[in-house]
């Protein structure tokens, strides 16, 4: 494997680390920007590091665990980019020093399970998430018991997977590893992802936690990561099979969290149950092993993190103008009072249910063809939950902005600017990569076939049926 | 070569110019109503020549159709979305009836809506519903079409729901939003199962030779699926059979969008659909009893309800149906050209009529008053000639719309949401913190809606 030039991955996973000791000692005018530029620079040296590899995986010259390759170089850049965005967003009100150093925790963590070069560096990752959570660093932790009960089990459940693979594979890998171990680690998948039906710490999480932080841990996405971690180190035949159950698992979930999302109203629970069930979908096609099963999956996970993300941005924003927005007795009306947090919204909601001209147009496109290339009758799911979404979409943004402006609603301002340089690149990457999907593709497709090009396991071949057949 | 560019033109420039106001309002330009009225009478004007050269370079070159391959929008190994445009003697009409209807539309909203707080954003969904009819029309593959299909379906449910503050447009839009989610799912299978069965879902692979001379090449169990798909579809589009209730839902919105969507061009795009696929339909018997039976059925239940309407655009838009139904029926029975026809005059028509709903009592006066004060009661000639009995129940039946919604509320929406509450079963009660017990017993308060 090659080697970096300079640290660039050490440098992208221990800076958020490091600033987050200084952050809570700083002043209030001093602590966000410090957050900002230590993600930023965490940013920016993911996309050198992406850069300079020249698309083959490439590993740290200092800390020999960290790679970063086709699969992971996008997904480290952006999940970092995406923290810039949280970090400009969060309310003044949330935004003290433990917030900021827990945040950036958040992004180390995330970074370094992304980065790591075995399952067993993935899992210190894992739970380096979980710390932020587990410290109350985001304030109280009153009725959260639920959702950091299932963090947990999730995180001890990878952790037992991953030592029983290392005690029964050869040379380390995975291939002999045991369907037990691949057992626990779809459960740790399923249960980090909320996948429906143990759903539940992920719907307690968004409700009652912090949103911000919440939507941050549930977009990291790592359960998504392990199972492709898993495809692309190739799996034995009891691990194929395990993860085959956990897709098709996500695949009725994904259904069923929509069907159950017909029963909520609160605005940040019906969030939760609208990413759960897009997020399902990741999983779904990652179980496809089709080309474009898998490279959907890829682009959707980007497409759920931004649109979700910039979904629970919005809901904050509007939560800490009206108080009523976690418990809308009826419709808020807020579209006469803040058109731009509306549309960015709708946009973001659009974008994550497929519109045409959004990224999640092209990713749904590749996911429905790959999905009922691998299960003709189960695939219909997909575009089913799609269909139920995007009602709930429309749902959630009638009750935030439209309707009648209750008399008690204040003047509340419209989007502020820090507030719109973090939607409009939501927004912007949306629809730019909706419109040029080459940009996003140009990495999401060598990641495929990274993943997909195991020889041994490969009865899949890719697609032959498109939209049109070259 | 200057067809294909005349194409390409038709399709990009309302592309461009969506572009160019998302952008500016993303920037914060504030545009003035003089600026986008320009804009907008300037776009219009351009695609209408477009639109008008490339007809006479079709009938000057004695051409058929044109098929201009525009690129590959994405491609994943051997699967491509390829963007292909199709101008034929179905395609190029539809074209040329959407840029004029809009464009009358658009010059005639400058004024309707002058000083209406929601100024910009009627002529930003009217731009991007223009592209989205036109990708529709001259898509050359079902993959595109439902592309520009979904464009036209968003922004005529944010054209319902445009005033925004007040309840009832809100409900409405997001009840028709849930119609075209639920029609829009039967497109979607139909893509799906032709590339499953037949491996292409372009026209060209489709069907031989040009409209209206097409002839079929799908055949089998799976070919019957496809075009009973495609006409629940495009009944989801027309406002036909099973999704008879949204269209006087959609009538909340600002007249100018209910003469272009549901007068003019939306609502015809699921005829289109049905022209385009009619060899496949034609080849399968289910299919053809289906749609005919859907396009006759509505049409008798439109006229009725239209009788006993009480305002003047939902009694339009029930006419409205009526005729989309008899399209829906003349497709069926495989008399294509009459459908073409009958569709340009409706669409002509009822742009005409609804623009003047909001004068329709002086236009009456006027028109009773030209006519000597002798102008004649019309449609209760039929009525009449039935039992007593049978009149009664008819009208009781059209006052209640056909009961459509009360069927739709008791047998879809209440078993959804019984199912729904079922599930909350995986979500067991939180253990309870006092500071949060409040809010729990509020929430319990709230009354659950589904829609």
């Amino acid at each position: 494997m090659n080697e970096l030039f300079l640290p660039y991955l050490t440098a992208g996973v221990v800076t958020p680390l490091v600033v987050a000791l200084m952050v809570p000692g700083q002043s209030e005018g001093r602590r966000r920007v410090t957050a900002l530029m230590a993600a930023g620079f965490s940013a920016l040296c993911f996309a050198v590091a992406g850069g300079t590899s020249g698309g083959v995986a490439v590993v740290d010259p200092l800390i020999p665990w960290l790679t970063s390759g086709p699969l992971t170089v996008l997904p480290l850049v952006f999940y970092a980019l995406m923290t810039v965005a949280v970090l400009l967003m969060a309310p003044k009100r949330d935004a003290d020093g433990s917030f900021l150093a827990g945040v950036l925790i958040l992004l180390g963590g995330t970074s370094l399970a992304n980065a790591a070069a075995n399952l067993g560096v993935m899992t210190v990752g894992w739970w380096l998430t979980l710390v932020p959570f587990l410290a109350g660093m985001f304030g109280s932790r009153a009725g959260l018991g639920r959702a950091v009960w299932f963090q947990l089990v999730a995180g001890v459940l990878l952790t037992v997977g991953v030592v029983l693979l290392k005690v029964t594979g050869v040379d380390g890998g995975l291939r002999e590893g045991g369907g037990v171990a691949f057992g626990l680690l779809a459960m740790a998948t399923v249960l980090r992802k909320g996948v429906f039906p143990l759903h539940a710490g992920t719907m307690q999480l968004f409700e009652r936690g912090p949103l911000l932080p919440a939507g941050l841990l549930f977009n990291g996405h790592l359960g998504a990561l392990m199972v492709a971690r898993l495809e692309l180190e190739g799996l034995t035949e009891a691990g194929r099979m395990v993860m085959d159950v956990a897709g098709l698992v996500a695949l009725a979930g994904a259904l069923l969290a929509a069907v159950r999302a017909f029963a909520e109203r609160k605005p940040r629970r019906l969030l939760a149950l609208i990413a759960v069930s897009q997020a399902s979908f990741i999983l779904a096609g990652l179980a496809t092993r089709n080309m474009a099963g898998v490279t959907g999956a890829l682009v959707h996970w980007m497409v759920v993190s931004a649109a979700s993300m910039g979904m629970a941005c919005v809901l904050r924003a509007v939560e800490v103008r009206v108080a009523d927005a976690l418990a809308p007795a009826g419709p808020l009306g807020l579209a006469v009072r803040a058109p731009r947090l509306a549309v960015f919204f709708l946009v973001c909601g659009l974008a994550l249910i497929g519109l045409p001209g959004t990224l999640g147009y092209c990713a749904e496109d590749l996911l429905f063809h790959g999905a009922l290339e691998s299960h003709p009758l189960l695939g219909v799911a997909l575009p089913l939950a799609t269909a139920l979404n995007a009602v709930h979409i429309m749902r959630l943004f009638g009750v935030l902005f439209l309707g009648v402006l209750p008399k008690d609603v204040p003047n509340v301002p419209d989007v502020l600017v820090r507030e719109r340089w973090a939607l409009s690149a939501f927004v912007v990457f949306l629809v730019a990569c909706g419109i040029v999907p080459r940009l996003l593709l140009a990495t999401a497709v060598p990641a495929a076939e990274t993943m997909h090009a195991e020889p041994t396991h490969h009865d899949a071949g890719p697609t032959h049926h498109g939209g049109s057949e070259k | 070569m200057y067809s294909e560019k005349l194409l390409s033109v038709l399709v990009a420039v309302p592309g461009v110019v969506v572009l160019m106001l998302s952008l500016s309002w993303l920037f914060g330009l504030a545009l003035a109503e003089r600026t986008i009225s320009r804009v907008t009478k300037a776009v219009y004007a351009l695609l209408i020549v477009t639109a008008v050269l490339l007809v006479l370079s079709l009938w000057r070159g004695h051409v058929d159709s044109v098929t201009m391959f525009a690129g590959h929008w994405f491609t994943v190994g051997d699967y491509g979305f390829d963007v292909v445009l199709l101008a034929d003697r179905l395609s190029v009409p539809f074209a040329l009836l959407t840029v004029v209807l809009a464009g009358i539309v658009g010059a005639f909203s400058v004024r309707y809506l002058h000083r209406d707080p929601g100024f910009f954003r009627f002529f930003l969904l009217l731009h991007l519903f223009t592209l989205g009819s036109l990708l529709v029309f001259l898509a050359g593959s079902l993959d595109l079409l439902v592309a520009g299909w979904e464009l036209v379906g968003i922004t005529s449910v944010l054209l319902v729901g445009f005033f925004q503050y007040r309840r009832d447009p809100v409900k409405n839009a997001l009840r028709v939003f849930t119609t075209y989610r639920v029609a829009d799912l039967c497109i979607l299978i139909a893509i799906f199962v032709a590339h499953h069965s037949f491996g292409a879902a372009s026209w060209a692979a489709m069907f031989s030779g040009t409209w209206p001379e097409a002839e079929n090449l799908m055949h089998g169990p799976a070919a019957t699926v496809l075009a009973v798909l495609l006409v629940l579809a495009a009944s989801g589009k027309s406002s036909q059979g099973p999704f008879y209730g949204w269209l006087p839902r959609a009538m909340e919105g600002p007249t100018p969008s209910s003469a272009v969507f549901y007068g003019a061009i939306s609502v015809h795009a699921g005829a289109y659909l049905l022209l385009r696929a009619e060899p496949l339909i034609r080849s399968s018997m289910v299919a053809t009893v289906v749609l005919v039976t859907i396009g006759l059925g509505t049409a008798f239940l439109g006229t009725l309800v239209h009788r006993t309407c009480a305002d003047a655009k939902t009694s339009v838009a029930y006419a409205s149906q009526t005729q989309l139904g008899l399209i829906f029926a003349e497709i069926g029975f495989g008399w294509t050209t009459m459908a073409l026809v009958h569709i340009t005059g409706h669409a002509v028509l009822r742009t005409l009529q609804f623009l003047r709903t909001p004068s329709m009592l002086r236009d009456y006066h006027r028109l009773h008053a030209a006519s000597g004060g002798n102008l004649d009661p019309t449609g209760s000639h039929y009525e009449s000639i039935l039992p007593a009995r049978v009149q009664h129940w008819l009208y009781r039946f059209a006052l209640g719309r056909g009961f459509y919604d009360s069927v739709v509320d008791r047998f879809v929406a209440a078993p959804v949401l019984r199912v729904a509450k079922l599930l909350g079963v995986f979500e067991p009660a939180a253990a309870a913190v006092p500071e949060l017990k409040a809010e729990d017993e509020k929430r319990a308060s709230v009354t659950v809606e589904i829609i």
